[in-house]
C-alpha cells in the first residue's frame, strides 16, 4: 500500500501504483476541492502542487508521488486565508467555480518563485488552465492583487527584522 | 407555532407567452413528490420562522433562501437572497442559501416548473421573492409591535433589526422568532397587494454585495454533483458507440473486464429517452477500476442508419430544405416580401452558417443515483430537476412521484444541464449492482455525446428602394429543433401560416425590432441533422446564429446602400408600430457603445477595423437591449488579433451591478470563442472533436481588453447571462471587412476565410 504525504500528513492509500493521483486524493482521501476537467492534462481543473511544483493530478502516477509532498487546494492555507484565497474573494473571481481550486494552485506555484510576475508571466503561466464561465481577467487581477499584497507583507516583516 | 404564508399565487408577469408552462405544471409536467423525512430539514425545524416556501429564520436570526434555480455560476441563489433581503431588511451578513430539492412547491412561479435558462430567472422570480421579503418584514413587524407595545407603523426594520425610535426600543429578528409570537398570515390577495418598495428606497438591490456562494469556491469546499460521496457507493464509466445516435449493441464481452480489480458489472443500457442508444456502463469500485473496465469491454455495433454522415451531409440536406418552397414554418410574415422585392431596385442574397458547437463545461456530466426505500434518490447539478426527474423515474421504471432530487452546485451548465442522459446509466446501474452508483462521463464520453448546438444554414435575401431602405426581407432558418425533441408541446410557438406548431428557440431574434415592412421568416426543421446530432439549448441558443446572419447583412445592406452602418441601423430602428419602445432603447445601447469605443471618431491603422452590431436577446418579451463595437486587426495571413471588445447592455434594473459585469463579460468571452475558436465537427455519425486539445475554447492569452457599460434605466430587470453572447460574432464579422474587406459569413472565422476573401 503507497504512502503518501499531502497537505503535512502522511496517509496510506490501496491503490495501484498506476492509479492517476486525482482519483485517490478525491475518492480515498474524500478531498474533493481537486477536480476531474479532461483526464489528460489539457485544462488545469485537477492542479495539485508535488514538491511545490504546479502538476496535473490527472497525469501524476501514485508511484510518482510517493515520498514526495503534496500539497491540494484544501491544504494550501490554514484557514482558507492564503493571499490568492483572499484576493479570489475581493475579486469575485468564482463563476461556477470548478476550474478555481486549479487555477489558485496553478498561480499559488507562480507566486511562490516570483511575487512580482508581469501581466505577460501571469498569462504564460496560466494559459494551460481553462475557465469555461471565462473569468479570466479577474483571474489576472486577482493574481496581482495577491502578489502585491506578498511583497508588501514580505516587505514589512523584513523591516520588522531590521529593526 | 407560526402559520405560513403561502406563495401560492403567480408572481404577475407580461410574459404571457410564458404562462402556458404555469398550465403544462398541472398536466405532463408535474412531478410528483415524495416527501421524505430528512428533505429540507432546516426549513421544517419547528422553531424557525417560515414566511414563505422561499426562506426560514431560525432563532439565531440566520436567514436561509431556499433557491430553486440552478445555480451554474450566475449566483442567482445569491440574487435571489439579495431580492429577499431588500424587503425583508435583514442585514447580509445573516442571509445563507441552499439549493431545492425538486418538490414542485419550489416551481418557478412563473415557469410552473424548476427549469433555469432563458436568462429568466432574475425577471421571472424579482416578484415573488420581494413579496417574500415584504411579507416575513410585515410579520416581524407585527410581533414586535405587540411584544414592545409600541404601534407597528412607528417601526423601522434595518439590518435584521425592528426598532422604535421613539422609545429606543428594539428587537434583533432573532429575539422576535425566539419569542415564538409571530402570527401574522397572508393570503395570496393579500400578498399581491403588499406595496412593494420603489427603486428609491432600495438599500440593497444595486449594490455588490459578497456572493455568497464564492468563499466556499476558493477553498474546495463547495460540492457539485461530482463532489457526491454516498456510503458503499460505486462507479460508473459509459462506454459510448461511435455514432452520435443510432447505433445498437450487437455484441458485448466482459471477459477482460472481469480481470479489472474491483468491476463489478457491465449494463447494456435501456434508454427510452432518446438520449443516444447503443450505451454500456462499467460498473467497479472505483473511478479509475470502472474506468479500465470499460476499455475492456469488447463491444460491437450496428452502426445504424446515420453512420454514414458528416458536417457537410447536414448542411447539403440544409440546403436542399431551403430552396423548397414549401419547406417550414412562418414564424414571422409581415406585409408581401415577394410583391416587394419585385419592386426593389437592388436585391441582396447571402448564406450563413454555424457549426456544430459544444457545451464543455469543465465539470463533466455526472449523477449520482441510490435506491433507498421506495425512494429513488439523485444527486446530480442539473438545470431542469422537473424533466430530468421524470427521465431518472422512466430509467427506474417507477413513478415520478418517488424520485427526489438534490440539487448541487453546478460546474458551468451552459445549457447542456437542461439533458438527463447521465440519469439514465446512474440510475440502471445502481439498480442492477444494489448500491449506490456515481456515473462519471469522460472528458471524451462528454464531448462527443454532448446535445450540441446544431449546425445552422440560412438563407437570408433582402430588398432595398432606390434610397436604400430595406423594404423587404425573407430569412430562412435551416437547423435541427433542440426544444422540439424535449417532447413538451407546451415549449413551442404556433406558427404564423398555421402549418403546426416550431421551435421558436430556433428563430427568436430574427423577429427583430428593425422596421421592415415585408419580412418573412422562416423555421425549418432539419429532420436529418435533428436524429443524427440530437442537439441542445447552447448558451444564448438562436440568437446566437439568427443575430449573426441579421447583422451581418444589415452591415452589407449598409455598404451596398452607401451608407454608414451606424446610422443605417439607427434609421431602420424607428420604434414604429410593435417596435415602439424596444427599437428606441436598442437605438440607445448602440450609440452608448459607439461612445465608449470612439467609433467613428478616428482614422485607424490600416489593417484595423470597427464593427458594430445591436442585438434584442434572448426573445422579444425578454429582451436585453445589446450593441458591441468590435476592435480587430487582421494581418496580411488573415490572423485576427481582437484588440478590444466594447459592449454595453440596458438591463432596465441591477440588482447586482457587479455580478451582470461578470455574466456580460464572460457571455461576451463566449461570444468571441464561437466566432474564432470553438468548432465541432460530424465524420461516420460522429462527433470528431473529444477533448480540450482538438475543441479548443478560448483561453487566457487569447482574451482581449473588454470594456462594459451597463445601462439600468429603472424598468423591470431583464437577463444578463446570455445576450452578450449573440452580439460578439456579427461585431467582428463587420469588423474584419471594415479592416481588410474580407466578408465572412461562416462561423467559427478562420485566418484561411478571411484571407481568402480579403480584397486584393
Amino acid at each position: 500500500m503507497p504512502n503518501l504525504n499531502i497537505n503535512g500528513r502522511n496517509m496510506s492509500v490501496e491503490a495501484g501504483g498506476d492509479t492517476p493521483l486525482l482519483w485517490v486524493i478525491r475518492e480515498q482521501l474524500q478531498m474533493t476541492g481537486t477536480k476531474f476537467g479532461c483526464g489528460a492534462g489539457l485544462c488545469g481543473a485537477c492542479t495539485v502542487h508535488v514538491n511545490g511544483e504546479a502538476v496535473r493530478s490527472c497525469q501524476t502516477l501514485v508511484s510518482d508521488a510517493v515520498g514526495k509532498k503534496i500539497t491540494t487546494i484544501e491544504g494550501l492555507s490554514a484557514k482558507g486565508d492564503h493571499p490568492l484565497q483572499k484576493a479570489w474573494i475581493i475579486e469575485q473571481v468564482p463563476q461556477c467555480g470548478y476550474c478555481q481550486s486549479g487555477q489558485i494552485m496553478q498561480a499559488a506555484a507562480l507566486l511562490s518563485k516570483n511575487s512580482n510576475p508581469t501581466k505577460d508571466e501571469v498569462v504564460a503561466h496560466m494559459d494551460g488552465n481553462l475557465c469555461r464561465c471565462m473569468t479570466y481577467s479577474r483571474i489576472q487581477k486577482a493574481i496581482m492583487r495577491a502578489a502585491s499584497e506578498m511583497r508588501t507583507a514580505s516587505n514589512a516583516s523584513t523591516e520588522r527584522r531590521a529593526t | 407555532m407560526n402559520k405560513h404564508v403561502k406563495l401560492t399565487e403567480r408572481a404577475p408577469t407580461d410574459l404571457s407567452r410564458r404562462s402556458f408552462l404555469v398550465g403544462s405544471a398541472a398536466t405532463g409536467l408535474v412531478l410528483g413528490y415524495a416527501a421524505v423525512p430528512g428533505i429540507d430539514s432546516a426549513l421544517a425545524a419547528p422553531s424557525n420562522f417560515e414566511p414563505s416556501v422561499w426562506y426560514s429564520i431560525a432563532p439565531d436570526g440566520l436567514v436561509t433562501v431556499t433557491c430553486g434555480k440552478a445555480d451554474m455560476g450566475q449566483h442567482i441563489a445569491s440574487t435571489m437572497a439579495q431580492i429577499v433581503a431588500e424587503e425583508l431588511g435583514s442585514n447580509w451578513k445573516d442571509m445563507r442559501v441552499q439549493l431545492a430539492s425538486n418538490d414542485p412547491k419550489f416551481n418557478d412561479p412563473v415557469l410552473g416548473a424548476q427549469i433555469t435558462g432563458g436568462s429568466w430567472s432574475t425577471m421571472m422570480n424579482f416578484d415573488a421573492m420581494s413579496r417574500a421579503g415584504a411579507a416575513g418584514r410585515m410579520a416581524l413587524t407585527e410581533a414586535a409591535s405587540s411584544i414592545m407595545g409600541v404601534p407597528a407603523g412607528e417601526l423601522v426594520v434595518r439590518n435584521s433589526t425592528v426598532s422604535h425610535p421613539k422609545s429606543k426600543k428594539s428587537m434583533s429578528f432573532a429575539d422576535i422568532v425566539k419569542s415564538g409570537k409571530i402570527t401574522k398570515t397572508f393570503t395570496p390577495d393579500e400578498l399581491k397587494a403588499i406595496k412593494l418598495k420603489t427603486p428609491d428606497q432600495y438599500t440593497m438591490i444595486g449594490v455588490s454585495v459578497p456572493q455568497l456562494d464564492i468563499p466556499p469556491k476558493v477553498n474546495g469546499t463547495a460540492k457539485f454533483g461530482i463532489d457526491v460521496m454516498l456510503p458503499g457507493m460505486v462507479y460508473g464509466k459509459i462506454v459510448t458507440p461511435p455514432v452520435r445516435y443510432g447505433a445498437t449493441v450487437k455484441s458485448l464481452d466482459d471477459s477482460a473486464a472481469k480481470k479489472v480489480p474491483g468491476f463489478i458489472k457491465a449494463v447494456t443500457l435501456d434508454d427510452k429517452t432518446g438520449s443516444t442508444t447503443g450505451w454500456v456502463v462499467a460498473v467497479a469500485n472505483t473511478f479509475a477500476n470502472a474506468r479500465k473496465a470499460a476499455d475492456a469491454l469488447k463491444i460491437t455495433y450496428d452502426n445504424g442508419p446515420n453512420a454514414k454522415l458528416s458536417s457537410q451531409s447536414l448542411l447539403d440536406e440544409a440546403k436542399r430544405l431551403q430552396a423548397k418552397d414549401d419547406s417550414g414554418q412562418f414564424f414571422v410574415k409581415d406585409g408581401d416580401t415577394a410583391a416587394a422585392f419585385g419592386t426593389a431596385a437592388k436585391v441582396l442574397e447571402a448564406e450563413y452558417t454555424t457549426s456544430i458547437n459544444i457545451h464543455a463545461p469543465l465539470e463533466p456530466m455526472n449523477a449520482t443515483a441510490e435506491f433507498k426505500g421506495d425512494i429513488l434518490h439523485i444527486y446530480s447539478g442539473n438545470q431542469f430537476a422537473t424533466r430530468s426527474g421524470a427521465i431518472a423515474a422512466g430509467a427506474a421504471g417507477i413513478d415520478p412521484k418517488f424520485v427526489v432530487m438534490h440539487q448541487m452546485w453546478l460546474g458551468g451548465g451552459f445549457g447542456r444541464r437542461l439533458d438527463a442522459d447521465m440519469m439514465v446509466p446512474a440510475v440502471q446501474a445502481a439498480k442492477a449492482v444494489g448500491k449506490p452508483v456515481k456515473v462519471i462521463y469522460s472528458r471524451e464520453n462528454d464531448m462527443t455525446m454532448d446535445y450540441s448546438r446544431p449546425l445552422t444554414y440560412q438563407k437570408v435575401k433582402a430588398g432595398l428602394d432606390a434610397d436604400g431602405r430595406l423594404i423587404a426581407l425573407n430569412h430562412d432558418v435551416v437547423s435541427a429543433w433542440p426544444t422540439a425533441r424535449w417532447g413538451i408541446p407546451d415549449f413551442l410557438t404556433p406558427s404564423v401560416d398555421k402549418k403546426g406548431p416550431l421551435d421558436s428557440f430556433t428563430v427568436n431574434g430574427a423577429d427583430f425590432f428593425y422596421s421592415v415592412p415585408n419580412h418573412n421568416v422562416r423555421a425549418i426543421k432539419n429532420e436529418l441533422a435533428h436524429t443524427a446530432t440530437p442537439s441542445g439549448q447552447l448558451r444564448s441558443v438562436a440568437p446566437g446564429w439568427t443575430f449573426w446572419a441579421v447583422e451581418s447583412m444589415i452591415d452589407e445592406l449598409a455598404h451596398a446602400a452607401g451608407q454608414d452602418p451606424a446610422q443605417y441601423r439607427i434609421a431602420l430602428l424607428d420604434g414604429k408600430g410593435k417596435n415602439d419602445g424596444g427599437a428606441q432603447r436598442l437605438r440607445n445601447t448602440l450609440l452608448a457603445a459607439m461612445g465608449m469605443a470612439g467609433y467613428g471618431t478616428s482614422k485607424l491603422p490600416k489593417g484595423e477595423g470597427m464593427g458594430i452590431a445591436c442585438v434584442s436577446s434572448q426573445e422579444r418579451a425578454t429582451a436585453s437591449w445589446t450593441a458591441c463595437v468590435a476592435h480587430v486587426a487582421v494581418s496580411p495571413s488573415g490572423a485576427v488579433k481582437v484588440k478590444k471588445l466594447t459592449v454595453a447592455t440596458d438591463v432596465g434594473m441591477q440588482v447586482h451591478p457587479d455580478n451582470i459585469r461578470a455574466q456580460v463579460e464572460g457571455a461576451a468571452l463566449w461570444g468571441l470563442s464561437l466566432a474564432l475558436y470553438e468548432k465541432a465537427t460530424l465524420k461516420d455519425g460522429g462527433i470528431e472533436q473529444t477533448n480540450f486539445d482538438t475543441y479548443t475554447p478560448l483561453r487566457m492569452s487569447q482574451t482581449p481588453e473588454i470594456a462594459v457599460n451597463v445601462i439600468a434605466n429603472g424598468d423591470k430587470p431583464t437577463g444578463v447571462g446570455e445576450p452578450a453572447v449573440t452580439v460578439v460574432a456579427p461585431a467582428l464579422g463587420n469588423a474584419i471587412f471594415n479592416a481588410c474587406g474580407a466578408r465572412l459569413r461562416s462561423l467559427p472565422i478562420t485566418a484561411e476565410a478571411v484571407k481568402a476573401n480579403m480584397k486584393a
